[in-house]
């Protein structure tokens, strides 16, 4: 009997530790949680080829961004480098990955969002190498509000001038909307730019109110190095389409914003998050533009080209098996070549299916199948070296796969 | 030695104690969840952490359950089970969680524990792409009703007192 009783004392003193341990974590568990939310499955992977071919990636573990490279088309890697040297909590999973991009002088961009304690909050990170990749600039924030709410969902560009451009959804005008007590639908999408090779940004600048929440923001590079943005808008009361805009940089008063048009039409209304953002290219003057939209009879996944600058797009056509939840698209226009891949899931697996068209998004070949997994996966990435586009992804039972798109059977 | 051992007991004390607030959905559940409620009509309603939508749902439940305290309610979060006490924290907010559920029979919680969750998604509906909060109204039949977005609190009402 006492011998029963010594077994259970450590049993019961360990659980009154436990407990307490609990109540001493509680304050701080939902951060905790937050971050942990953010830290699971983060195998978002950013992808770039540099002129010779070398393979570029961005990663993510234990808190840092790590910056590796292949002259072998992803067969073998160097040893990574850390890009930012404290650890932080990187956003790597969903509609979120970090950003690499080259820039014609050599240089190595990188961006990604930091996530904060705070549920949805969240800082636009950079940092840059003017070594090949050596080393790391301390990642600066780009974001000039600094309040812990949401700044997330980047999208990067550098046009041949060498200025970056970067892109992101903010809640500040909301958060103040709110603080005055004032209605304020979805947040803003806000912009900033760098034109000494990344040591500064500008000021940011607004570049529209009211944007859906949780969908990545594209943006592509026009043939007069301007960048162009797309981005889930909020139409009217609740209608979730897409928006689109040219950060020119025209000079205008300081609370006049760009011009945003729309160039979906769907009406999917709903006060939801959808967590599924739009994909751009653009190549030579043709503007090619991939989303996703479930407004009942208008429903999936749709392509459509513009030749005007966005202002008009094609009639959308209708990309992957609904059935199979085609979504998360990417887009990539080469010359006259465009390469549209995606993920859909059969019941069983996940695949990524592709379809390229050789009349610059006029006409589409049939699709074919890249690769597949039985578990978690990033969102496909297009990325081409010189003339031969890949299928860049991430899943976690495979790792990293570099995977050539195939001729057209 | 003792220590380390102690700690890691009082670790995985800790987890199993986390770990009630909301039953794990794994490949499967979701079927033997629509299965147990066969014959009667319920909603389940799908919320994450990181919705910013899904609080107004959650009111919504809060205020129908309180006036119509006898119908079913399906909880599932698509957040993880590593979140759970996060979880806890965001239903009792709106007296949702485990105190609740136990006093109300017919409030129940789950959180996805797959790490595949396309397949989850699938499992609940193949038109279904992940967009929260997404609510399902199930009738006595069988027949469900999908909503993607914030309800409407008095449709939600209706259809409770239509489906008794």
């Amino acid at each position: 009997m006492l011998l029963r009783y010594l077994y259970v004392l450590p049993v019961v003193l360990t659980f009154s530790v436990g407990l307490f341990a609990a109540e001493q974590a509680r304050p701080h568990d939902m951060s905790k949680m937050w971050q942990s939310s953010l830290a699971g499955g983060q195998i978002s992977t950013g992808a770039v080829f540099d002129e010779h071919g070398t393979l570029w990636l961005a990663q993510v573990q234990d808190g840092h961004v790590l910056l590796s490279h292949s002259a072998d088309l992803g067969k073998t890697f160097s040893d990574a480098v850390r890009v930012n040297p404290q650890p932080e909590a990187v956003a790597a999973s969903g509609e979120t990955r970090p950003k690499i991009l080259l820039s014609k002088n050599g240089n190595i961009y990188i961006a990604y969002t930091q996530s904060l304690d705070t549920p949805y909050a969240g800082n636009i990170r950079f940092s840059r190498s003017l070594d090949g990749g050596k080393s790391f600039s301390a990642p600066i924030t780009v974001n000039d509000n600094r309040d812990p709410i949401t700044h997330r969902f980047e999208a990067m560009g550098v046009n041949a001038r060498g200025q970056i451009y970067l892109a992101w959804l903010d809640k500040r005008d909301a958060a103040l909307a709110k603080i005055r007590g004032e209605k304020y639908s979805g947040i803003a999408v806000y912009y900033a730019m760098s034109d000494d090779d990344g040591k500064s940004f500008h000021a940011n600048i607004k570049v529209a109110d009211h944007t859906c929440e949780c969908c990545r923001v594209a943006m592509a590079i026009d043939s007069s190095d301007t960048p162009v943005i797309v981005w889930r808008h909020i139409f009217g009361k609740n209608v979730r389409d897409h928006g689109m805009a040219r950060l020119d940089g025209s000079v205008r008063k300081p609370d006049d914003e760009f011009h945003v048009w729309r160039v979906t039409f769907e009406n999917w209304e709903v006060e939801a998050c959808p967590h599924h953002g739009p994909s751009l290219s653009i190549s030579g003057d043709v503007y090619h533009l991939a989303w996703f939209n479930h407004a009942g009879e208008r429903s999936g996944l749709f392509y459509a080209r513009s030749a005007d600058g966005g202002k008009t797009f094609s009639t959308p056509v209708s990309v992957g098996n609904g059935a199979h939840q085609a979504g998360h698209a990417a887009v990539l226009g080469k010359g006259n070549n465009v390469y549209l891949a995606w993920k859909e899931f059969d019941g069983e697996m996940s695949v990524i299916n592709a379809m390229r068209s050789h009349d610059g998004g006029v006409t589409w070949g049939d699709v074919q199948k890249l690769a597949g997994t039985h578990d978690m996966s990033d969102h496909p990435l297009l990325i081409g070296n010189h003339e031969q586009v890949y299928l860049s992804w991430s899943t976690l039972q495979e790792g990293y796969r570099l995977i050539a798109l195939p001729e057209d059977k | 030695m003792k220590w380390t051992g102690a700690l890691i007991l009082a670790f995985s004390l800790n987890s199993v104690l986390a770990a009630q607030e909301a039953k794990p959905l794994l490949r499967g559940s979701y079927q033997k969840i629509i299965a147990a409620h066969a014959g009667k009509p319920f909603i389940v309603a799908l919320w994450s952490l990181s919705c910013t939508h899904c609080g107004a749902d959650l009111q919504i439940f809060e205020w129908l359950l309180k006036k119509y305290p006898s119908f079913n309610l399906v909880l599932i979060s698509t957040d993880t089970p590593e979140q759970d006490r996060a979880i806890a924290q965001r239903l009792r907010q709106y007296h949702l969680d485990k105190p609740a559920q136990t006093k109300s029979r017919n409030l129940e919680s789950w959180v996805f524990a797959d790490s595949y969750v396309e397949r989850l998604h699938f499992e609940v509906d193949a038109q279904w792409y992940g967009e929260l909060p997404r609510t399902y109204f199930f009738d006595a039949g069988g027949k469900a009703t999908a909503i993607s977005g914030v309800l409407r609190a008095d449709n939600t009402e209706n259809w409770i007192r239509s489906h008794p």
